[in-house]
């Protein structure tokens, strides 16, 4: 009944979702992963950069892209800010648990100022190249999706040098592997969370505008990415930015090629049940090693 | 910009609504006087219960719903009102929550004891307060719930105020492809429907006629309402390759399919969407890909009926832009209700309601969407005019004694 062309079409998909799913997801891994902050907001300012970027579109004609310039410094402010004056002031025995309180909070409020400056109305930023595609071995790859890949690709790997190379990385890294000890060898550990922080909302920034390429947004999208979001860091294994790519990129595919045979309903599903599988099977996730351990 | 003109628009909303309160309670005053004189009937304002979603997921169609509302108070009181009284308005908010919808139409039936009530918006909430307004035997006559199950929980007091329900929206164009000749028509036809009561119930009713004509479904898919990514869907589709494609669509999904199945270079030859191609922002989010595209619509300004001239103007007037289907559903269902109150000559709590009901079941009320008149179970027996963006404008294509433009077959491509 399938034929390989759709098969393959599919898959193409799976790789563009999964992609997108990576960028949108890394943000979440490396709060967690620097504070043991659960940001249900994440999404949110992801949705809140997506209007921005359509924002800037639609009053300047401008290809929305370049709203990036402004948007990802903006984002990491914020996100510092958002650590040094809200976070910090959880209590640490409970900062897990409050932080889940405290960000659907500022989730909530965005929403509603979403609401109430740009209205409910559905948004959609309409470019001259949004259904142009070009073909590759029989698949149709869109020039959008393509950008967004681009997008994630670009983000990810310079996160992933940053971390790696740089010594902000190395104290971002030191951090996440043990807070005390880093602290002991002179990690200022409270600001290196901060821009760790920052970092997680400049990535939203840089996922945001890739969001609004491609899809209708409006304010209360955002209910609609947390779960699968979530479900893909811990499959990943909380804290792993590398795990949650990988994790991002199976999760689409098998999204992409399940909705051929299940349908859409079901296909949704692979998410839950990733999660559910990875907690029975290897709580700690596929990539988290010992900090998630820990949890 | 964009907020500081919502903010103009709240502070001339509440601006409308305090002119409209100090003209009701002016009037008020003087038609007492008047009865006082003539001595007879009583002369408290009539007053209409209503719930409606001012916030949360149904706000803008709400918002809607109440302009329609209060553009019918406007025109009936400054007609000099209904049975010689006056007619007041009393609507909550139910945040687009089915268990404040019930608690709402309770407050305003048993303790504010309004005389009347009219339906809030769509179906989920529908169901639960026509259910409240049964227990209290009211007359319920609703503006938004069209879908099959509205009509199949036994309520003897429910009546849709619009043109037909979800399953017969499509009937002109299943008649106008049935009646093409067998070489023209398309033979094979895409099916993509949100699991919405509303939404799948345009696209099966379309479904259901074109395979008793004989037209092949080579794809069928059904997706949840909080689908986003459509381009699984939209390969699917695009690998049946049919002729003709049919969305049960609300608006984003129909809007997302639509630009996912242009990244696959797919072309049908018939494409119609519901509900989505008649709002305003759908030629902004596809831009000029627009051509072709069908939709089924419950109302249009250009309606020649007499009711419907006074209502565009009377409504543009009041609100500054004329009303789309959402305000003229909730007009529909005041001239409804009004029709009956003046037939039956009572508006009121009690035996009155039933008397109400009967009249409605026996009679055709002339309305801003035509001659109305309805089944024992409330279905309204009309159809849907169809839509389609001709020379990128949404035009009227069927029926033909109806049409702004001829129909455009094939598509062009988008």
């Amino acid at each position: 009944m399938t034929s390989p062309h759709l098969v393959f079409q599919s898959l193409v998909l799976g790789v563009l979702l999964g992609g997108l799913y990576a960028l949108l997801a890394a943000g979440l891994t490396l709060y967690f992963g620097v504070m043991r902050v659960v940001m249900i907001a994440h999404s949110a300012f992801l949705i809140l950069a997506a209007y921005l970027a359509w924002w800037f579109h639609d009053r300047t004609g401008i290809d929305p892209l370049l709203s990036l310039a402004v948007t990802v410094p903006l984002f990491f402010v914020a996100g510092v800010l958002m650590q040094r004056l809200l976070i910090r002031r959880l209590s640490p025995v409970t900062l897990t648990m409050m932080s889940v309180l405290l960000t659907f909070a500022i989730a909530l409020v965005i929403e509603g100022l979403l609401g109430y400056v740009f209205s409910g109305t559905q948004r959609r930023v309409q470019l001259g190249y949004s259904g142009s595609s070009f073909e590759v071995l029989g698949a149709r790859v869109a020039v959008v999706k393509l950008i967004a890949f681009g997008l994630a690709v670009v983000a990810l790997l310079g996160l992933y040098l940053l971390l790696k190379r740089s010594r902000l990385g190395q104290a971002l890294r030191a951090t996440i592997q043990h807070r005390d000890a880093a602290a002991l060898v002179g990690i200022d550990t409270d600001r290196v969370a901060g821009y760790g922080f920052g970092l997680g909302l400049a990535t939203a920034a840089v996922g945001g505008t890739a969001l609004a390429l491609d899809s209708t947004i409006y304010p209360s999208l955002h209910w609609h990415w947390i779960g699968p979001l979530m479900a893909i860091i811990v499959v990943g294994g909380l804290g792993s930015v590398p795990g949650a790519a990988i994790a991002a990129m199976a999760l689409g595919i098998l999204q992409s090629l399940l909705q051929l045979e299940m349908g859409t309903t079901w296909a949704q599903t692979v998410f839950y049940v990733a999660l559910f599988a990875t907690l029975m099977v290897r709580p700690q996730g596929f990539f988290g090693g010992r900090l998630a351990q820990r949890f | 910009m964009q907020s500081s003109r919502s903010r103009l628009r709240l502070a001339a909303g509440v601006g409308i609504c305090a002119l409209l309160m100090s003209a009701c309670s002016a009037v008020d005053t003087a038609s007492s006087d008047e009865a006082d004189a003539g001595g007879e009937g009583t002369s408290d304002p009539i007053t209409i219960g209503v719930s409606l979603p001012l916030t949360g997921d149904f706000s803008e169609p709400g918002k809607g719903v109440q302009r329609g509302y209060e553009a019918w108070v406007k025109i009936v009181n400054d007609s000099g009102g209904l049975l010689g009284r006056q007619v007041e308005l009393k609507v909550l908010d139910d945040q687009s929550n089915a268990d404040r919808v019930v608690a709402d139409y309770e407050s305003l039936i048993a303790q504010d004891k309004v005389d009347l009530v009219f339906g809030p918006f769509s179906t989920r909430l529908v169901v639960p307060s026509a259910r409240v307004a049964k227990e209290y035997g009211m007359l319920f006559v609703e503006p938004a719930g069209a879908a099959a199950e509205v009509f199949e929980q036994g309520f003897d007091n429910l009546f849709y105020a619009a043109p037909a329900v979800a399953n017969d929206h499509y009937n002109y164009l299943a008649e106008h492809i049935l009646a093409m000749p067998e070489g023209e028509r398309p033979k094979t036809v895409a099916y993509a429907a949100m699991d919405d009561p509303f939404a799948q119930g345009t696209a099966y009713g379309l479904k259901d006629k074109l395979e008793a004509g004989g037209i092949k479904t080579v794809a069928d898919e059904v997706y949840p309402p909080n689908t986003t990514d459509f381009s699984s869907i939209a390969a699917k589709i695009a690998d049946a390759n049919a002729d003709m494609l049919v969305g049960g669509s609300q608006y984003q999904d129909a809007v997302n399919l639509i630009v996912a199945l242009q990244q696959l270079d797919y072309q049908p030859k018939m494409a119609a969407f519901s509900t989505a191609p008649t709002n305003p922002e759908f030629s902004k989010a596809i831009g000029d890909k627009t051509e072709g595209i069908l939709s089924p619509t419950g109302y249009t300004t250009a309606a020649d009926y007499p009711s419907n001239v006074e209502f565009v103007e009377k409504y543009t007037e009041q609100f500054g832009n004329p009303p789309s289907e959402d305000e003229a559903n909730a007009y529909t269902t005041g001239q409804v209700v009004a029709a009956a109150v003046k037939a039956v000559g009572c508006a009121e709590q009690g035996d009155c309601q039933q008397k109400l009901i009967d009249w409605l079941r026996g009679n055709t009320v002339d309305t801003v969407v035509g001659p109305l008149s309805w089944d024992e179970a409330g279905r309204p027996q009309a159809a849907h005019l169809i839509q389609q963006y001709v020379d990128r404008k949404i035009q009227i294509v069927l029926p033909e004694d109806q049409k702004e433009a001829d129909f455009l077959y094939p598509k062009p491509a988008w």
